[in-house]
């Protein structure tokens, strides 16, 4: 693809993810943060929040598996989960924490493991959505960030 | 903060101007978020350090004193909660804290603000949120340093944090004359007494507490249990156990002592000052009142700072505040404070520490100067100018005065202060304790300049004694003889605050605004020539009276010294009153010359201004002389005992 393809591709890309709610305006703060000096800042945020709620996803199965009863467990940890998405921008999957954590507050283990499926689920959807913009912008270079909405 | 009170110590990177370089210090167990506001801060132009772990966090902070500006953290952390790290941070290093959390309901954002946060970020953290964060920084160092000039007589408030604790004050706010480097613990200290939070319980397990505010009645409790203690022996611990009061924590009782020793060397030291105050305030002081009521004299103040003799504190406090014969000052302080009987002349055999004495007269509202343990006469008469010689006296009437345990300590003061007037003639009475009737304050109602009270004019005003003027009311119900009523002033008077009352800077002394000259708290018609006497007040004027108030400087030292004396026909504010106090070495009574009393000793009250985040209703005054009026007030006869009770 050219070079502007490339862009196309991205900028498409970036607008989707806001218009379908996996990221949120969050994430144009990370995009303002980068700069000449961090130029791969955003990315690099990204990849550690991916690293850093894998590992509390594994608690948090974990913890559903051994101690399911232990709300105020499921709870911390969800809690953290949620304001590492929050701060990243992953509107989605901070949605599903949000939900998930309403059940622990009702003690309602059924109802967290559902939700609990829905955070990994959309977990791994932006993942994947995420890693493939990245890359179009290793291609192409930053796209050009206009408003979000626009392209 | 630890830093700073000079812009220059604020965190500020090649000389760029705050907040650029504000050094940030940031906490949470979570890393993605971490990088974000490393990122976001860095953008703000801050000096940014991250850490993931609270512990690590402290030991940072305790490692680098003086090295961070504010700290930002989470809420909800593995190794320590987020609130216990705000609290010690606040505590330890008195830094501002920013919380932050994902979690921003109601009760948690409100645990954030009462464990002494000041701010509470929700996350997502914008970097909007973190452009303005340097305003905490800056307000929290305002805030010092305007407590820190509050106190500036030695006033100690009484920070939160602990007051025993080494702060590393790092910049002094210097806060006027003072410039003592204890400002720092003073605006820590302030920070408590900033606070007027009730005593909160919430959170006992915390090992600060939530603010404690300094009410007269517990000011007046703290002081007595100093009184009680000894100044030398009064340890928080002690003192704590003394005052019996729930929820208060020894840290609480520690920043509050040591806001209170300031506060009487700055009285002290005020009174050095003064040199100008005429001596003509020399009058007997009639002793009646006893020291009684508990005011929360700033005495106590000046004893708890080893200034006074507590005891003798106490007593003019008593009789500051409240005594009951003489209009009162604090009426309502009960108290806590020795009641010495103010009676009679005791001239109390001085047992030591005459140091004491020095402070009245001394009363200024910076303490300079440190009042020498022994000779307190030495000093004064260094600093008085105006009662040359009978300052000198008053070491001897210190001593004397310091003699009295739990007698009437008025009276010790009296004698002190009567000492101190000693070369005037007025000490007619003999050893005639100043009689200071708590109410009357001798405040000097006039603007130091008028000290010359010549009249003696010691306007014992209770209400103007430093009492706030909110407290001022106090005086006026005490004192009931014969006060002169120094009218309005009298609320300004009192200068005695113990609480920080307020942000007046007058504070000190000033406040006790006498009012105006009809304060006069009134000594017995004698000529209470005080006037510089107030030494405490240095300013006074608070009180729209206007003229008087402001015992001014000059009041301040001439004042102190007559305050004490009341003469015979001056009421001497009952605070004062202190009963004829005998001085050993003659009558330092201040006399007030114009009225030819001899001896209306007329005490002193200083006012001590202590400021404390309470408010000292009244309980503290200071004698607030505005000079002139104090004059006049004196030289009428018929005054007696008129205090005006606020």
């Amino acid at each position: 693809m050219d070079y502007s393809n490339l862009q196309r591709k991205a900028a498409y890309l970036r607008k989707s993810l806001f218009d379908q709610g996996y990221l949120d305006e969050q994430f144009d703060q990370l995009e303002e943060l980068q700069d000449e000096v961090n130029p791969n800042f955003v990315e690099e945020v990204v990849t550690l929040f991916f690293k850093d709620s894998s590992r509390l996803l594994n608690n948090i199965d974990q913890a559903l598996e051994k101690s399911p009863n232990d709300f105020r467990k499921l709870d911390t940890y969800m809690h953290q989960l949620q304001g590492s998405t929050s701060s990243i921008g992953a509107f989605r999957v901070k949605r599903e924490c949000t939900l998930f954590r309403e059940y622990c507050d009702k003690e309602n283990i059924e109802g967290c493991v559902k939700s609990f499926q829905k955070v990994k689920r959309e977990h791994a959807v932006l993942r994947q959505k995420l890693e493939a913009y990245f890359q179009l912008l290793r291609q192409t270079g930053p796209v050009e960030r206009a408003t979000r909405a626009s392209n | 903060m630890t830093m700073m009170s000079s812009s220059s110590s604020l965190g500020s990177s090649g000389g760029e101007k705050f907040p650029v370089g504000m050094r940030v210090l940031v906490v949470d167990d979570d890393v993605t978020c971490l990088k974000i506001l490393d990122q976001m801060l860095q953008r703000c132009r801050y000096r940014v350090t991250t850490c993931c772990q609270a512990t690590v966090a402290l030991s940072l902070l305790r490692e680098r004193r003086g090295g961070f500006d504010v700290v930002i953290s989470d809420v909800h952390m593995p190794d320590m909660d987020g609130f216990n790290l705000l609290e010690l941070v606040g505590l330890e290093m008195d830094l501002p804290v920013i919380m932050m959390s994902a979690d921003g309901g109601t009760e948690t954002v409100m645990r954030g603000i009462k464990h002494g946060a000041c701010d509470y970020l929700i996350k997502p953290v914008r970097i909007e949120e973190l452009k303005n964060i340097w305003q905490h920084v800056i307000r929290k160092k305002k805030w010092n340093e305007s407590r820190e000039l509050e106190y500036s007589g030695g006033d100690d408030s009484d920070p939160n944090r602990r007051v025993s604790e080494d702060t590393e004050c790092a910049s002094s706010v210097n806060d006027g004359a003072d410039g003592i480097s204890m400002s720092h613990k003073k605006k820590r200290e302030d920070k408590e007494d900033e606070d007027d939070g009730e005593l909160d319980h919430e959170d006992p397990s915390s090992s600060k507490k939530p603010r404690v505010v300094w009410s007269v009645e517990l000011h007046q409790q703290f002081v007595s249990a100093v009184s009680q203690l000894g100044i030398e022996k009064a340890v928080p611990k002690r003192i704590l156990e003394l005052m019996n009061v729930p929820g208060l924590t020894r840290e609480n009782v520690a920043s509050h002592l040591q806001k209170f020793r300031l506060y009487l060397k700055r009285i002290s030291g005020v009174a050095q000052q003064q040199n100008g105050i005429p001596s003509s305030l020399c009058g007997p002081v009639e002793p009646d009142a006893k020291v009684g009521s508990g005011g929360r004299l700033d005495f106590q103040a000046l004893a708890a700072s080893g200034q006074i003799h507590p005891e003798t504190l106490a007593a003019l406090h008593a009789e500051l505040l409240g005594r009951p014969s003489g209009s009162l000052v604090f009426p309502a302080m009960d108290q806590p404070v020795l009641q010495s009987s103010r009676q009679g002349p005791q001239c109390i055999p001085s047992e030591r520490d005459v140091q004491f004495g020095q402070p009245l007269f001394k009363c200024q509202s910076r303490i300079t100067k440190q009042f020498p343990t022994s000779g307190i006469g030495e000093n004064m008469s260094a600093d008085f100018s105006i009662w040359p010689s009978n300052y000198l006296g008053t070491a001897d009437a210190i001593k004397n005065v310091g003699g009295v345990n739990n007698t009437p300590k008025v009276n010790m003061m009296m004698q002190v202060l009567q000492q101190q007037q000693q070369p005037y003639p007025v000490v007619s009475e003999p050893h005639h304790i100043i009689n200071v009737q708590p109410s009357c304050l001798v405040v000097p109602s006039r603007p130091s300049n008028s000290l010359s009270v010549s009249q003696g004019s010691l306007l014992l005003n209770q209400s103007s004694i430093g009492v706030q003027s909110e407290s001022s009311n106090k005086f006026q119900s005490e004192n009931s003889s014969g006060t002169v009523k120094s009218s309005s002033n009298i609320n300004g008077v009192p200068e005695y605050r113990l609480p920080s009352l307020s942000n007046k800077a007058s504070l000190h002394l000033e406040q006790s605004v006498v009012g105006d000259t009809t304060n006069i708290g009134v000594l017995n018609g004698s000529s209470v020539s005080f006037s510089s006497s107030l030494s405490s007040y240095s300013t006074s004027t608070n009180s729209g009276t206007g003229s008087e108030r402001k015992a001014g400087k000059s009041f301040d030292q001439a004042q102190a010294r007559n305050l004490g004396f009341v003469g015979k026909g001056t009421c001497i504010p009952s605070r004062f009153a202190v009963d004829d106090i005998e001085s050993p070495t003659s009558e330092q009574c201040v006399r007030n010359t114009s009225t030819g009393d001899d001896g209306a000793r007329v005490k002193q009250e200083l006012q001590l201004d202590f400021t404390d985040s309470s408010q000292v209703g009244g309980s503290t005054m200071l004698p607030h002389f505005s000079s002139n009026n104090f004059m006049s007030v004196l030289s009428e006869d018929g005054l007696q005992g008129h205090f005006t009770e606020c």
